[in-house]
């Protein structure tokens, strides 16, 4: 199956015990295991120098974008003030308990694309583009490009050619992490239309340990192609645990109360052009659906 | 099953040739140290059959069944130069690159040594050149490969290897061959299950591997809701039913032949190649094509990329612009349509309080797709074909204005790679449009070439700076 296939990091459930590297031919694929640091940071492309940069160089003074961002800060944080008055999450208590759907994306404006991060493997040294825009009539968003696998010559990565959509974290004033509450519902509901090739969906969830940082939470989006739009409901108990594209032994259901961010991801090792247009991105509860996880709870040794 | 059979064989065994083991070689021992003590009793397993009993202190070249063209390669090792194991590979690629080949470099891998030194880089280059010799999609040949791992070497004893990772480069070349093998999908089967258990035991990293494919491949194997076959057909007018319908999600709809594909030697003697037209079109779309109102034009746009698998092909589409609200007309349900039900009921079903099954999205609308159809040449002309096909089930198409608003040709879209990719799209709001080229061909069609023409540019809202092809 076509997870990601970002074999260059390292496999930390294999071979913790090798410390040597051992010089074969080239022709070989070379086995480096790189040491693994204690607290898992962020990823560092391979041959990249690491850039001291002394932290008060990282702020950048500037007087009009300061203003600005006071603004900002200063207006989310009275909303949050005066939302508590309305009600929880700043809509009133009966909406908020009877509620069923929820258009969490809606793409009905250049600012709604503001909220997604569009990334492909260009950032490991890859060939594969990836863009964002408005679809047509301003309606819908359309990510497009091309997937290349051939995989950067950093004499580390195997297989290459993905490209991703990942929404930006939800931020409450001053910057502070705000999270989805999905607790209500069970269902997710996209409106796509697709070129039939097979996307992958991803779900990000907030995590207490930052072994846990790469946890997401995936399952398969596949589009059929064609002009028409097709609707696509995937229950939350279907999505599988991953770490780092690798699907962990240890399954268990998403929990929906702090989701941090949701991906679309293509990876389907087809080089050519790709295109997705995503009309909206809601969350339902299905009364139908009481299924709670749809794989099996981990059995620590299981017999051959 | 036989394959469990031999499982169980095999435990039993083991102990049994734990006490064989600790006899050193002897001079006349055959080297059977290395060939599974099962072999005789396993009868059925491909494996076992193929170990040949090699004395252990004659010469290679001896061995009766080598073909000669391997001699050389005989020199090659007595020159005692550095040979890789892609060597090997690339020498047989000077012949045919099949599965026999590949296969026979193994056999004179495996026959070469009985003590397979490099039998870790041998397979790795291996997994390497699968895909050249287009084998990466066989089980049997992955088989044979971990087949070239030596037997019951690399099972660990005791509590204390099998804590320790046990030879960890076997470990993990083992887990290469079965992550090769999840790569392209392959299931594996009952005989890689004993041969991982023969070459690494049970409770190691490739066992483990084995498993988790086991266990995961048949959660995911059908998962897609429209499923493609494997073998896609190859004929380009069967594939493009075969999409067509994919896309079209109606069993009413028809799909129609307008041009098989054909090479034609004109007069003058140029070879002059008919692309194949395929269309589709059901029902209820002839219905709603019938009803279009004649002073809104049609577009034909294209083409629209659909990927199945790695192939990739390509689509035009025969649609409107949405009816604006004033113009629309709800038309009552004919009772006598369907005699069987009601087709409008005027009941009160009041939902629970509070149950709302619909989003609060506002509902786009696009316009009704009327017809689809696939070509391999997708210029105007072709297009004009496919629309004059068309107007024999739908006469109404010959009032209709019909816009063509084609985008890149697929050619072009291959190469994209330029900085002007970003403003590149499929659809027709930031296309490139071929130019109008009025009166080339005379159609059967009948229509006020200028009175359409200006009824079309003031009536479809679109910038001056796009020429639109006009069908004449």
């Amino acid at each position: 199956m076509s997870l990601l296939r970002i074999t260059h990091l390292p496999s930390g459930r294999l071979l913790s015990a090798i410390l040597h590297h051992q010089r074969l031919l080239p022709s070989i694929i070379p086995l480096t295991v790189p040491k693994r640091a204690v607290i898992q940071g962020e990823y560092k492309r391979p041959g990249q120098p690491r850039k001291a940069k002394f932290p008060w160089k990282k702020i950048n003074f500037n007087f009009s974008k300061g203003l600005e961002g006071i603004k900002k800060h200063f207006t989310l944080l009275k909303k949050e003030f005066t939302d508590r008055w309305v009600g929880p999450e700043g809509k009133p208590i009966v909406e908020h308990m009877l509620e069923q759907n929820r258009a969490v994306w809606e793409f009905r404006g250049p600012e709604s694309l503001g909220e997604w991060t569009v990334s492909s493997d260009r950032e490991i040294g890859g060939h594969s583009e990836a863009y964002l825009k408005l679809g047509r009539n301003n309606n819908t968003c359309f990510l497009y490009g091309t997937l290349s696998s051939t995989p950067p010559r950093d004499g580390e990565t195997r297989y290459s050619g993905y490209c991703t959509m990942r929404s930006k974290q939800p931020l409450a004033s001053f910057d502070r992490k705000k999270h989805h509450d999905w607790s209500s519902f069970n269902t997710l509901h996209l409106r796509v239309r697709g070129d039939g090739r097979p996307w992958m969906i991803n779900i990000s969830a907030e995590t207490y340990f930052s072994h846990q940082k790469d946890d997401i939470y995936c399952y398969f989006l596949y589009t059929r192609g064609g002009p028409y739009w097709q609707d696509v409901k995937i229950p939350f108990s279907k999505f599988f645990l991953t770490h780092r594209g690798r699907i962990q032994d240890d399954q268990h259901p998403v929990w929906l109360d702090k989701v941090n961010t949701i991906g679309f991801t293509l990876g389907d090792k087809a080089d050519g052009p790709f295109q997705l247009e995503i009309d909206f991105i809601g969350v339902c509860k299905d009364y139908a659906h009481t299924e709670e996880f749809a794989y099996e709870a981990y059995k620590r040794n299981p017999e051959v | 099953m036989k394959g469990s059979r031999c499982l169980h064989q095999l435990k039993s065994l083991r102990l049994l040739s734990h006490a064989g083991r600790l006899l050193p070689p002897a001079a006349g021992d055959n080297g059977a140290l290395f060939r599974p003590r099962s072999s005789s009793q396993l009868g059925g397993l491909q494996c076992a059959q193929r170990e040949v009993l090699r004395h252990f202190h004659s010469s290679p070249a001896c061995t009766k069944g080598q073909p000669a063209r391997f001699v050389q390669e005989e020199d090659k090792t007595r020159d005692k130069s550095l040979v890789t194991h892609d060597d090997l590979f690339e020498q047989v690629a000077k012949e045919a690159k099949t599965k026999a080949t590949f296969n026979k470099v193994i056999d004179v891998y495996t026959k070469g040594d009985i003590r397979r030194r490099g039998h870790v880089e041998f397979i790795y280059a291996a997994l390497k050149k699968m895909p050249e010799f287009g084998v990466e999609k066989d089980l049997t040949v992955y088989n044979k490969l971990l087949d070239v791992f030596p037997k019951e070497v690399f099972v660990p004893r005791n509590f204390i290897q099998r804590m320790f990772n046990h030879y960890p480069r076997q470990q993990e070349c083992g887990v290469q061959v079965l992550e090769q093998m999840e790569n392209y999908g392959i299931m594996p089967n009952i005989e890689t299950k004993v041969l991982l258990v023969q070459i690494f035991g049970e409770k190691t990293h490739p066992m483990r591997k084995y498993q988790r494919i086991m266990y995961w491949f048949p959660k995911f194997k059908h998962v897609n809701p429209f499923p493609i076959p494997e073998q896609l057909p190859e004929d380009p007018v069967d594939l493009a039913r075969f999409s067509l319908t994919r896309m079209a999600n109606d069993w009413d709809a028809k799909v129609t032949v307008y041009q098989l594909p054909c090479t034609d030697v004109t007069e003058s003697g140029a070879e002059v190649t008919l692309p194949h037209i395929v269309g589709i079109q059901s029902p209820g779309q002839m219905e709603a094509l019938a009803k279009h109102n004649p002073d809104r034009p049609v577009f034909v746009e294209g083409p629209f990329p659909l990927w199945m698998r790695k192939t990739c092909v390509y689509y035009y589409v025969l649609r409107a612009d949405p009816t604006p609200p004033e113009e629309k007309i709800e038309e009552p349900y004919d009772p006598e349509r369907c005699l069987s039900y009601p087709l409008q009921l005027d009941l009160d079903l009041d939902r629970d309080l509070g149950d709302d099954e619909s989003f609060d999205v506002e509902d786009l609308d696009e316009g009704p797709v009327f017809a689809m159809c696939m070509t391999s040449q997708g210029d105007q002309a072709t297009l004009n074909q496919w629309i004059s096909g068309l107007q024999e089930s739908n006469p109404i198409l010959g009032q209709i204005p019909t816009l063509f608003r084609l985008g890149a040709g697929p050619r072009e879209l291959q190469g994209v790679g330029d900085a002007d990719s970003a403003s590149r799209s499929w659809f027709p709001s930031h296309v490139q449009r071929e130019e109008a080229h009025p009166g080339e061909e005379a159609e059967a069609v009948v229509e006020e070439a200028e009175a359409v023409v200006e009824e079309a540019e003031a009536v479809v809202e679109e910038e001056p700076r796009r020429s639109q092809g006009v069908k004449q």
